[in-house]
């Protein structure tokens, strides 16, 4: 029964231990706010990721799968499904209204040929879409050749038509990394300007008020290439997919004028040997129309595993519904490729999990200087209560007895500090980007004078100290004054900066979730290694002979 | 209460080993303590009259080669670990020369804190009011009622031995080990001390009392010569 009331004492009584528990506290904190931010990070390109994609992707090669309306139907007819899109994957080279000299610059790109309102339904393709009709303020600061100014402007409307609505042309939705003169911002939004010259280039701001050019090849059945078609499409919007790669290589135009370009689209199919009345190739039937990649979303139930199961077995049962006569006409594959997203965007999640590991890992090795701290605080104690384990040890106290109150110490300094360490990580996690901002912008002069003044003040103090000749004053009075002076002169100097540059990284806001995982399992930590930073001086403390610590003192 | 045998050594051996040297303080003691006396062990500085004392109160052992001590008949070299802490705890109540008080401890916590030792919570909860009483009780004896509340820093060195013979006491043990009990304090005060020591052995407590001044000795019912590690 001493035990705690001595535990409680030597608690209560002393600063030291609440050194350790701002120690303790400290790295818990530092562990959970990097991994948090890391886990974030990671989640964040997850999600977008996912959201590109849906949750199981259909593939075959690049001639496509034929009766895909049909197969759409028969996936969306599943419960586990709620909602699927055809898509026409392909390369092309796109022609910029825009480049060096009087010709045109030409990028290579990644082209899907999408069906905007299913691809909608599967991806959230509307909300990445990026220029949105301005509102009142916004439109009082546009330029005043802004083709967004234009009545007959809607980029949300062209985008979901894929169509300039207002003339009838074929619309392009671009990744807004392609153009250069796209410009992210500090703040993570985009100004169109030019890279070089820094002016707003307003030829080119987009919309763009010049159409582009976009080359197909398409493949024959048989795997040769064919002559290549080009198109011009008029540029009706950008998105902002939030992943780099994406954005930088992908535009979006519609689903049929991919397969007219590659040749996917439903066409006659004649005989090569038979004639009709007017003399042309006699018109066996209609070939279907075909898409290389079908996008299925699982309903919230369904993981995307159980629903690549599902898509599998419902391929099967769709080749046998359709009719073994029109899938061999139609050489409709016995076999698809159906992958979750976690598996086709796993290069792309991969180095970021890993690199969140490598972290997790790096700054685990705080709990050893945790653990250290911890160890050599208890140390000191012990050594300075030898006396008193000397005087506990000759009115009978155990060897367990003694090392249970230097136990309970650990303990209690474990989970103080780590309740603090995650109250500390909870309030700079969820704080992050007002921490962030307050960084990013010069300090207020208030604060710079009050600063000032405190530090003039301790400054003072330590004068004083040095006339009345006190050394601990002295010392504790000097290095507080240079510290506070040190301070207030960065505060005067300080500008302004940046850690977290959305112009550099993707995402325009650091991840603010706490990872309750490894707040949970940090925190643990925390107790287990303060809890073996105390064990080995408490079980030095319990070998004390009772002899040489009270004669000896 | 009488004349029965409460300690006994017999052919006590104690060496202790000063880096490569081995140091022998006890070559033999013999002694024997009745219940009811109060035995002075007195001897030159360095002479092991403390050595004997630690070895009496179980806070030691003896030699390999060395003779018993026995506590009614018990020797000391089979007690295992429990019950060499219960003997420490219940049996033998020690005084220090410099009181050995814990200074994060109030006056009436001192006091108490052996009889905290090897209790349950459960059982504290049933005892706590004996407890109090009877560490207040020997405070209260010992003129320290108004000094309850205060931590050892504030108390004299007289009250501070005070406070330690209460704590020794609390627990009612069957012998009082004293070292040196005067040691640290002036003429006046240390016979304040002995006065108090004398009222408990007049109450029946055994003492045992290591001293090198022939006068405070003077005060025992029985005096202990160490000499060359041995007692005559």
């Amino acid at each position: 029964m001493y035990a705690p009331l001595l535990a409680n004492r030597y608690l209560t009584s002393r600063v030291i231990p609440f050194i350790a528990v701002g120690a303790v506290a400290m790295c818990v904190a530092l562990v959970i706010i990097v991994v948090s931010v890391m886990s974030g990070f990671l989640n964040m390109v997850r999600e977008t990721g996912r959201s590109q994609i849906g949750d199981v992707v259909v593939t075959h090669d690049v001639v496509g799968i034929p009766f895909y309306q049909e197969f759409i139907a028969h996936l969306e007819a599943l419960p586990e499904v709620a909602a699927a899109s055809p898509v026409i994957e392909t390369f092309g080279l796109l022609q910029m209204p825009y480049g060096v000299a009087g010709g045109k610059r030409v990028e290579t790109v990644q082209v899907w040929g999408i069906d905007p309102v299913s691809f909608d339904k599967t991806t959230g393709y509307q909300k990445t879409l990026y220029w949105k009709y301005p509102s009142e303020a916004r439109r009082a600061e546009l330029h005043e050749e802004d083709p967004r100014l234009s009545p007959l402007y809607d980029g949300l409307a062209d985008a979901m038509a894929m169509q300039k609505l207002a003339t009838g042309e074929d619309g392009v939705v671009l990744g807004i990394e392609i153009s250069p003169f796209n410009q992210r911002m500090r703040d993570g939004t985009y100004r169109t300007e030019d890279p070089l010259s820094g002016e707003q280039s307003r030829a080119y701001w987009m919309p763009a008020t010049e159409g582009v050019t976009l080359t197909l090849v398409p493949v024959s059945d048989r795997g040769s290439l064919q002559a290549e078609k080009k198109h011009q499409f008029r540029i009706v919007n950008e998105f902002e997919s939030g992943v780099y790669q994406i954005d930088a290589q992908r535009v979006l135009i519609s689903l049929e004028a991919a397969q007219r370009m590659l040749r996917l689209d439903s066409a006659p199919i004649v005989s090569r040997t038979e004639v009709d009345a007017d003399g042309r190739p006699k018109v066996l039937g209609q070939s279907a129309a075909r898409a290389t990649t079908i996008l299925v979303k699982s309903n919230e139930q369904c993981t995307a595993l159980q629903l690549k199961y599902a898509v599998e077995k419902a391929y099967v049962s769709f080749v046998e519904k359709i009719g073994p006569d029109r899938a061999i006409a139609e050489r409709l594959p016995g076999h698809i490729d159906v992958r979750t997203w976690e598996e086709r965007l796993k290069d792309l999640i991969g180095p970021v999990e890993k690199e969140r590991e490598l972290m997790r890992t790096l700054f685990s090795i705080i709990y050893l200087v945790c653990a250290g701290l911890v160890l050599s605080i208890f140390w000191a104690i012990v050594a300075e209560k030898t006396r008193d384990i000397g005087i506990l040890r000759a009115i009978g106290a155990s060897r367990a007895g003694v090392l249970w109150i230097f136990l309970r110490y650990g303990l209690f300094i474990g989970l103080v500090g780590s309740t603090v360490g995650i109250g500390v990580a909870a309030l700079v996690v969820s704080r992050i980007n007002d921490i962030h901002g307050a960084l990013g912008i010069p300090a207020p002069m208030w604060l710079k004078i009050a600063v000032m003044l405190v530090a003039l003040a301790a400054i003072v103090m330590s004068v004083r100290s040095i006339l009345r000749n006190r050394a601990l004053a002295t010392v504790l009075w000097g290095f507080g004054s240079i510290g506070l002076m040190g301070i207030a002169v960065l505060l005067w100097f300080h500008q302004g900066f940046q850690i977290w540059d959305p112009s550099v990284y993707y995402f325009s806001k650091i991840p603010s979730d706490l990872d309750m995982f490894t707040a949970v399992t940090t925190a643990l930590g925390g107790v287990v290694f303060s809890v073996i930073g105390a064990a080995v001086p408490a079980a030095k403390a319990a070998d004390t002979d009772p002899v040489r610590s009270l004669r000896y003192e | 209460m009488g004349d029965a045998m409460l300690l006994r050594a017999k052919g006590v051996h104690k060496t202790y080993r000063l880096g490569r040297v081995d140091v022998p303080v006890l070559a033999g003691v013999d002694l024997e303590v009745r219940e009811g006396e109060w035995l002075a062990i007195v001897g030159s500085s360095g002479s092991g009259k403390s050595t004997l004392l630690h070895l009496l109160g179980g806070l030691d052992r003896v030699d390999k080669n060395s003779g018993p001590i026995e506590f009614l008949g018990e020797d000391l070299r089979g007690f295992t670990p429990a019950r060499e802490n219960r003997y420490r705890n219940r049996d033998v109540g020690f005084v220090f020369q410099f009181y050995h008080l814990l200074p994060e401890l109030t006056v009436l916590e001192n006091a108490m804190i052996p009889a905290l030792v090897g209790i349950s919570r459960l059982r504290y909860a049933r005892e706590r009011k004996a407890i109090t009483e009877r560490a207040m009780e020997l405070l209260e004896d010992f003129g320290l009622a108004h000094r309850l509340k205060h931590r050892s820093s504030e108390l004299s060195g007289g009250e501070r031995q005070r406070v330690a013979i209460a704590r020794a006491l609390i627990n009612r043990p069957r012998v009082l080990l004293a070292d040196e009990p005067t040691g640290n304090l002036d003429v006046k005060t240390g016979h304040g001390i002995l006065d108090l020591i004398a009222g408990r052995h007049g109450a029946g407590t055994t003492v045992v009392m290591v001293t090198h001044d022939a006068a405070i000795a003077a005060r025992a019912s029985r005096q202990v010569l160490l000499t060359d590690g041995k007692a005559s």
